[in-house]
């Protein structure tokens, strides 16, 4: 009965819950189809994985610290594969050459082959595995010195083809080939160019030694995996490493995985926003239908039925909703996740589209998000609705009007909001991980405390403010005015729907915008040289810095490389660091912002430290410290220099000579990574990075600026980071939007009368338009207002609290601001179209007739 | 029925001055074919300068449609309709819209004020909309007749129904219209009030020289106007001069009685 009654006065209500429902419908699909787009990705690498890995992989053993010297590809040697290759139950045994390090060039365009979007490009040797990810599909296997066999995506993407020809920069120099045949993927490509030479030349150009870089074992099936493995360890002594096929992909898809799982939280985390945001919307159209029914609930309080009934009945039409919207949501998430992976292969991601992977977790978490969004927004409502007293079937004006914005309410805002704000001062007062925590406790306070004033805001902004709607816009002006306080509440919570996206907006852009500030201010301050040429993922290769340092108007040049180690410490203590080798000529381009010892010394033979990490392990200028480059490589360096903090450029590092580390490996100095360099004494320095950078042209791969380049580059990147919260945030301001739309719309419903009257006395469709627009507009300023002003005082609290992490110069990014000002002036006035066409077209008699 | 019953009705010298409003046949249908229904059978109406014409009728006889057509609300499905020297049949809705703000005003039966405007801003509402500045002299006289002085910083919701009715009263009297059309102005209220915005009525009509038409199902509203116009079934069937609650009430007993013979 109860539920028959509900329902009925659901699909009576149906058009004044569209938006609501959609509200639910967008938040469920993100987050449905996040969890299938992450399961359909991982699955496609897992499918890769699983396919291509062999039974047993036999590579060098090494420790961490010496595998991530830069430059270093560690090898086994040719015998391995033939010791391998006779051990019982082994079917076969492969040498594998495969780097990432390798450059593919289209010498005829000099521009680069294969994906520039960070998955990497593997060159290696041709060998026929029983798994092998690719076939043959045109042309034949490399054979000799010439041949080179490409991946068909990557060959169509670079239009190349049989007989093209095809340059491989190495460390060794470049080399060109001629592509001799096209090889297909048998499993959905992620999105790596592969690139097959026959053996002896992958061995020459990508080793330069006779030598894999793993041993691939094949099984006969009469061993197991781990049998095979044992076996293998046993006959090779000590110095070699094996991964059965289960630790492979285990270890390939932690590779991806962390990639993917970090996306999929941080979509999960915006649905979760845009979810919150709509509930504001719901509690907007149940408390209207709520003030609407009020006749209605009364005759049913008359006629007998109880409070909890009403409540019930109420909840449950919520619950109607949630029910539908989910899984409304929950299809359009399989749709959402088609147009991620879609997205994905745009930007050079490829998923298989075809087999979606929808678990039961998909619809569970589905409905998880939708049910309790409605149920939660529909409580406060239905308890309105329960009070109710039969008396209000009698009354005549069957709409009272909804509780004013209270004392009591004023005061918990106040409180709240009061408490944030302080918490937001302590934080700008107290950087590093305390202030962290006082800014997450006053970023949520002030938000809630936001919230709560919200409608005693609007009455005082409208009361302070408010004259200037109908000094500007006349009759339609003083309606509006009237209109956007006549229920705070209601105004209130839609502008701070929109008010919550906004604010994380406008924090975002002051943290980002701050943090190119710092680091464009900290290059001005400490950077002398003029130019920077760095290569992406791979150290630069001798002929490089040759090349650069032959260009005419190059005074001198200096490298940097970072160098993974182990510092132990006088008192005992180890830490993991981050060495940065740097040649001498790194200190006259650098002004190292020494605070004792000098710069100098630090790469004549010595280390350098922060002044925190001094602070922290008590050490002074000529202090030992024990330096572990891995396998047993160890040097003892003097603290030469003890640098001050607040520069992102040198923070956390520890500075030393490259020489220096050269010695301490035992071994040639590792490879560079970073050049700077500086014109002459009066050169062009425009013409000199023309210069530069034809010196440079044949190795497409190559970044090559000057600073302004540089800092342009830097700012770019954040730009991009930025884009992508708020692409994600759109979500969250979409359903914003909707929450205007939604309140606008169910208002003019509500004045159908009223709109009738003025109608009758003669205000025009014009002016009708105008009312509704200008209410529309005042609620999106609104929450844009205080959004703005919620996100500055955020962002400018983080940004002192990440002052010591090198966030040393407050940008307040004015251009954001103003467009988040004047948006949503537009966005007013976008979300009053419908709502004002609908007014603007209602039949005054009708209207008049409304009961 | 035939037509010819109403041209009876007419004023007998029809001066073009003298009307505040004309209708000539004006039909009103809803619907077609077989089911078409009329509210409004070639009628022809008069309305003088100056006089307070009351509309009467059982309900169903199309008082309201009758009022709505000549107010520019509604529109008709055949005939003309003239305020004062405009004919209003064929007017786009932005030209009718200009018409009823400026020309004509309005008292309904409920929900004539806005909640969110005080008693004076809904009484210069009109004006607010046409961008005109309100008489002074004449706003407080009108304020002064109608007996608010005292209320006019209240919303309509801190006001009783009768004085509600009177706001609207004073609204429609402010921006001096051509003619004043009410719909049941009384309907709503006690017998005092009723009888007090009667009064209003009637005082505006003699002492500010105001045209006002009134549909009511009440004889003793109907005996405030100079001349009572009867409708039955869409057509006016009879008229009554300086009328009397009791006569008006005789009258009606009577046109009952013919109705259900």
């Amino acid at each position: 009965m109860l539920l028959r009654t509900s329902l009925r006065s659901f699909l009576a209500h149906k058009w004044r819950l569209v938006l609501s429902l959609l509200a639910v419908v967008l938040s469920v699909a993100f987050v449905a189809g996040t969890l299938v787009f992450y399961n359909t990705a991982t699955t496609t690498f897992d499918r890769l994985f699983a396919a291509t890995a062999s039974d047993v992989s036999v590579q060098k053993a090494q420790d961490e610290l010496a595998a991530n010297t830069p430059g270093r590809t560690p090898t086994v040697p040719v015998a391995t594969r033939e010791k391998l290759a006779a051990e019982p139950g082994v079917k076969a045994a492969l040498g594998q050459v495969m780097v990432a390090t390798a450059t593919l060039v289209d010498p005829a365009t000099n521009k680069l082959v294969g994906p520039t979007t960070g998955a990497p490009t593997l060159t290696g040797n041709w060998t026929d595995t029983p798994r092998n990810s690719v076939d043959v599909t045109s042309g034949h296997v490399p054979q000799g010195a010439d041949q080179l066999v490409l991946d068909a995506d990557t060959a169509k993407k670079s239009g190349l083809g049989l007989g093209s020809r095809i340059r491989v920069i190495t460390e060794s120099g470049n080399h060109d080939f001629t592509v001799s045949g096209i090889a297909t993927f048998r499993t959905t490509n992620p999105g790596a160019a592969l690139a097959f030479l026959d053996t002896p030349t992958a061995q020459r150009i990508l080793l330069g030694a006779e030598a894999y870089t793993s041993v691939e074992v094949f099984g006969d099936g009469s061993r197991s995996n781990d049998q095979l493995k044992a076996a293998a360890l046993a006959d090779l002594g000590s110095g070699f490493e094996a991964k059965t096929s289960a630790e492979q992909q285990k270890e390939n898809a932690a590779g991806v995985g962390s990639f993917l799982s970090f996306m999929k939280w941080a979509m999960l985390g915006f649905a979760f926003l845009s979810a919150a945001v709509g509930i504001f919307l719901i509690v907007n159209t149940f408390s209207m239908l709520v003030t609407q029914r009020t006749r209605e609930i009364g005759l049913l309080r008359a006629v007998g039925g109880s409070r909890s009934q009403v409540n019930r009945s109420v909840l449950t039409e919520g619950l109607i909703l949630g029910l539908l919207g989910s899984t409304l949501g929950i299809g359009a998430g399989l749709g959402l996740a088609v147009a991620m992976i879609r997205l994905m292969q745009a930007v050079g991601m490829n998923l298989d589209a075809s087999s979606l992977q929808v678990t039961w977790a998909v619809p569970v978490v589905g409905y998880a998000v939708g049910l309790p969004v409605t149920l939660l927004a529909a409580f406060f409502p239905a308890r309105r609705a329960a009070r109710i007293t039969p008396m209000a079937a009698l009354l005549d004006h069957a709409a009272p009007a909804e509780p004013r914005a209270n004392r009591i309410r004023a005061a918990i805002g106040l409180l709240v909001t009061g408490a944030g704000a302080a918490a937001l001062v302590a934080a700008a007062g107290s950087p590093g991980s305390t202030g962290g925590l006082l800014l997450g406790a006053g970023l949520l306070a002030t938000l809630t405390g936001s919230v709560v004033l919200g409608p005693l805001l609007v009455s005082v902004l409208v009361r302070l403010f408010g004259g200037l709607l109908p000094a500007l816009f006349g009759p339609a002006g003083r309606l509006a005015q009237r209109n956007v306080v006549r229920n705070p509440r209601r105004t209130g919570s839609t502008a701070a729907a929109l008010m919550i996206g906004l604010a994380v907006v406008i924090g975002a852009s002051v943290v980002t915008s701050s943090m190119v500030g710092s680091m464009s201010d900290q290059i001005d301050r400490s950077v002398g040289a003029d130019y920077v040429v760095e290569g992406p993922g791979g150290p630069l290769t001798p002929a490089m810095v040759d090349a650069a340092r032959r260009t005419p108007g190059i005074d001198h040049l200096s490298t940097q490389t970072r160098v993974p180690g182990e510092l132990v410490l006088p008192g005992g203590a180890t830490v993991r660091g981050r060495l940065i080798a740097a040649d001498a000529d790194f200190a006259r381009d650098f002004r190292l912002p020494v605070a004792s010892g000098t710069a100098d010394a630090v790469f004549g033979g010595g280390i350098s430290v922060g002044q925190d990490f001094a602070d922290e392990q008590h050490l002074k200028v000529g202090d030992p410290i024990t330096v572990n480059y891995g396998e047993g490589r160890t040097q003892t360096l003097p603290v030469a220099a003890v640098l001050k903090t607040g520069n992102q450029l040198f923070d956390h590092r520890f500075f030393t000579g490259v020489s220096t580390v050269a010695k301490g490996m035992n071994g040639p100095a590792p490879a560079p990574e970073v050049l700077f360099g500086t014109a002459k004494a009066g050169a062009d320095k425009a013409a000199v990075l023309a210069d530069l950078q034809k010196s440079l042209a044949e190795y497409p791969q190559l970044m090559v600026k000057d600073q302004a380049g540089y800092k342009e580059m830097v700012k770019s990147q954040f730009d991009q980071l930025l884009a992508m919260v708020y692409g994600l945030l759109g979500l969250t301001i979409v359903v914003a939007v909707l929450g205007v739309v939604n309140t606008l719309a169910l208002s003019v419903v509500e004045r159908t009368r009223e709109i009738g009257l003025l109608r009758a006395i003669g205000l025009s469709r014009r002016q009708l338009r105008r009312t509704v627009r200008l209410e529309s507009v005042v609620i999106a300023l609104f929450g844009a207002v205080l959004g703005t002003a919620l996100g500055l005082s955020w962002g400018v609290t983080a940004r002192s609290v990440l002052s010591e992490q090198g966030l040393t110069v407050l940008t307040v990014p004015t251009g954001t601001v103003l467009t988040v000002l004047v948006g949503s002036v537009l966005v007013g006035l976008v979300a009053a179209l419908v709502p004002a066409f609908r007014a603007a077209r209602m039949n005054v008699l009708a209207a008049i007739a409304t009961d | 029925m035939t037509t010819a019953p109403s041209a009876a009705y007419l004023p007998h010298s029809p001066e073009q001055g003298d009307a505040a409003a004309r209708a000539r046949q004006v039909t009103k249908a809803y619907g077609s074919g077989e089911t078409r229904v009329a509210a409004l059978n070639n009628v022809d109406v008069d309305i003088r300068r100056g006089r307070f014409t009351a509309i009467m009728g059982p309900s169903g006889s199309g008082k309201s449609t009758l009022m709505h057509c000549l107010a520019g609300l509604d529109a008709v499905s055949a005939g003309r309709i003239w305020i004062g020297d405009t004919e209003i049949t064929g007017l786009k809705d932005k030209q009718l819209t200009r018409l009823r703000r400026d020309k004509i005003g309005f008292v309904f039966q409920a929900f004539n004020l806005l909640p969110t405007l005080n008693a004076l801003e809904n009484i210069t509402l009109p004006m607010d909309i046409a961008g005109r500045k309100p008489d002074r002299a004449w706003l407080e006289q009108v304020i002064d007749t109608v007996g608010l002085s005292g209320r006019l910083k209240h919303r309509p919701g801190q006001l009783s129904g009768g004085q509600q009715q009177r706001v609207a009263v004073a609204r429609a009297l402010a921006a001096r219209p051509e003619i004043i059309f009410g719909d049941e102005p009384t309907g709503n209220l006690d017998s005092r009030s009723g009888a007090e915005v009667l009064g209003f009525l009637r005082r505006s009509v003699d002492e500010l020289g105001q045209t006002i038409v009134m549909v009511t199902h009440d004889p003793v509203a109907a005996g405030h106007a100079d001349r009572v116009l009867f409708l039955a079934d869409g057509v006016i069937v009879d008229e009554m001069h300086n009328p009397t609650a009791d006569s008006v009430l005789s009258r009606m007993r009577r046109f009952d009685g013919k109705r259900t013979s």
